[in-house]
């Protein structure tokens, strides 16, 4: 949003002429229009024609900056889709540009890519001996910059990596947008960059479901095997440990998937239990919570008015301490079968930031085929999401600045 | 003369997954309408896997399954020496990256059921890249 004072003592209506210089006698840089009425060599009676000057600065409409740490590759994850669709549209790749990149822009957001700040590209990584995870093959003073950049409402040429050749590409235009994501390994590594963050999520997939899920995913191609796939995970875990990893104490939301306890040596990570560790004290951020805000509950929804079918859910709430900052968390094990049991759960829920009756349902159903739909994962993404708006409304409506002013003579 | 080629699959009634990648939908539809000049532009097919409407699309789907074998292949070698070398960390996260890319193209054409070079192909509709697939 621009704030637009008029500065001037002459009558606008008047014949001026606008003309924008990059920095002004008044000092302002930027952004600014400048109207200067053309003198009329009309005697000399009448007053002297000074410029009005009308300054517009954008500078109030600050772009909100959120960091997602996700080890499932960008822009494409269920998380973002979930998030963007609780703004309204969906996200698109830039129209017309790279068909390899990896940004993707909505109506409101635009989610970039942290692949992108690679300084590395694959062949250098390999001569250097780094893998991706691993700092030095990323450029944070380029990140640092560019975000930044962004957030105060300065469009950047941001570098593309190309995933499917490995290389850095000729970059692209990113125009500041409402909210910025920044999704990747390293949103919060920087602290420069963390900084800059309105808000920030760490998706933590422990070992076993991690191995779960990459076995889903990687046994239909052809070069791997059980084997592979479990020696891909063992290898990067040294530097995911020590670089990844530590960046979840750091998160104002973390949301955490473990094997579910509902099913005794369950390994095949169908069910899930999400934990949704959310920060205390944090601007523009009410934890979700259950029932009583601030106890410790255990909930079994299923029973004389919702029968579920195996194995059930359970629900978990209260407080505690990670890493040091007080927490509240928010925990569900077990799976959705039915709408009725959605709507049950959401009715008991609060703080969740809903404009209506239903919503985190009616969200979960518009992607019923997204994964995680029946589950924590679905769910609590999508409440975050909401958190989220409700975060950019409470930051853009406390910068509502002081109304137009245009005076007249 | 272009052919229809199906896959069949058997339609479950499993629940939805919560993995990632494979999504819960496994609908076979395919539509085609045949005029005697032009047959294949008119095919639409939607299956498993499939979804690739542009040649560019279908190239790079084959370019990083073999991107996969190769380096796979790769990371095995390198590994047999010493598995905490450097070389050997860095080939496997190769092969994690490539099997993510192909991940999410997989997941771009069957979950959102559309080819990833659309808007580039508007653009574009002359570069080899935007050929309309048809076999």
């Amino acid at each position: 949003m621009a704030v637009c004072s008029a500065y001037t003592t002459q009558s606008l209506n008047s014949t001026c002429s606008i003309s924008t210089p990059a920095k002004t006698h008044l000092g302002f840089h930027q952004k600014e229009v400048v109207f200067y009425r053309r003198s009329s060599k009309r005697g000399g009676s009448g007053s002297s024609s000074g410029p009005c000057v009308i300054t517009c600065s954008a500078g109030d409409s600050q772009t909100v900056v959120i960091g997602l740490a996700a080890d499932s590759g960008c822009g494409k994850s269920t998380f973002m889709r979930r998030l963007t669709s609780v703004f309204g549209g969906a996200a698109e790749p830039p129209k017309g540009g790279n068909p390899d990149s990896n940004t993707l822009i909505s109506d409101m957001t635009t989610v970039i890519c942290l692949d992108d700040y690679h300084s590395l590209d694959r062949t250098g990584r390999k001569e250097k001996g780094v893998t991706a995870l691993d700092p030095r093959a990323n450029d944070f003073d380029l990140m640092y910059e560019q975000v930044k950049a962004i957030k105060s409402g300065v469009a950047v040429d941001k570098p593309i990596y190309n995933h499917v050749t490995g290389l850095l590409d000729p970059p692209e235009l990113i125009k500041p947008p409402k909210i910025l994501v920044i999704e990747g390994l390293h949103p919060m590594f920087d602290e420069r960059v963390r900084d800059l963050l309105d808000f920030s999520i760490y998706l933590d997939i422990s070992n076993e479901v991690k191995f779960a899920w990459k076995i889903q995913r990687d046994m239909a191609e052809r070069g791997h095997s059980l084997e592979s796939i479990k020696a891909s995970i063992e290898a990067r875990k040294p530097d995911f440990d020590a670089y990844i990893d530590p960046q979840k104490k750091y998160a104002d939301a973390v949301i955490e998937v473990l094997p579910t306890q509902l099913i005794p040596d369950d390994n095949e990570g169908k069910v899930l239990r999400v934990r949704l560790i959310m920060k205390e004290g944090v601007k523009h951020f009410s934890p979700v919570y259950l029932f009583d805000e601030g106890s410790t509950i255990s909930w079994i929804p299923c029973g004389r008015k919702l029968t579920c079918s195996y194995p059930g859910i359970k629900f978990h709430y209260g407080p505690d301490t990670y890493f040091g900052n007080e927490v509240s968390i928010l925990e569900m094990d077990g799976q959705f079968d039915r709408l009725d049991e959605l709507i049950y759960v959401e009715s008991h829920l609060s703080n969740i930031s809903t404009k209506f009756y239903g919503e985190v349902t009616q969200q979960m159903l518009k992607h019923a085929d997204f994964p995680g739909s029946n589950n924590g994962t679905g769910l609590f993404q999508t409440i975050v999401g909401l958190k989220i708006r409700d975060l950019y409304e409470q930051i853009t409506s406390s910068k509502t600045a002081a109304p137009l002013e245009a005076t007249k003579a | 003369m272009a052919t229809l080629r199906l896959h069949s699959l058997t339609a479950t009634s499993e629940k939805i997954p919560t993995s990632p990648f494979v999504p819960s939908s496994r609908v076979l539809s395919a539509s085609f309408h045949c005029n005697e000049k032009r047959v294949s532009r008119r095919m639409t097919i939607n299956a498993m896997g499939g979804g690739a409407k542009y040649k560019g699309t279908q190239m790079r789907e084959k370019q990083l399954s073999e991107m996969i074998e190769k380096k796979v292949t790769e990371a095995k070698q390198v590994c047999e020496g010493d598995e905490t070398s450097d070389e050997c960390r860095v080939a496997w996260d190769e092969v994690e990256e490539v099997s993510q890319a192909k991940a999410n193209l997989r997941l771009r054409l069957e979950v959102e059921k559309k080819d990833p070079l659309e808007s580039f192909c508007l653009e574009n509709p002359e570069t080899e890249e935007c050929k309309v697939y048809d076999d």
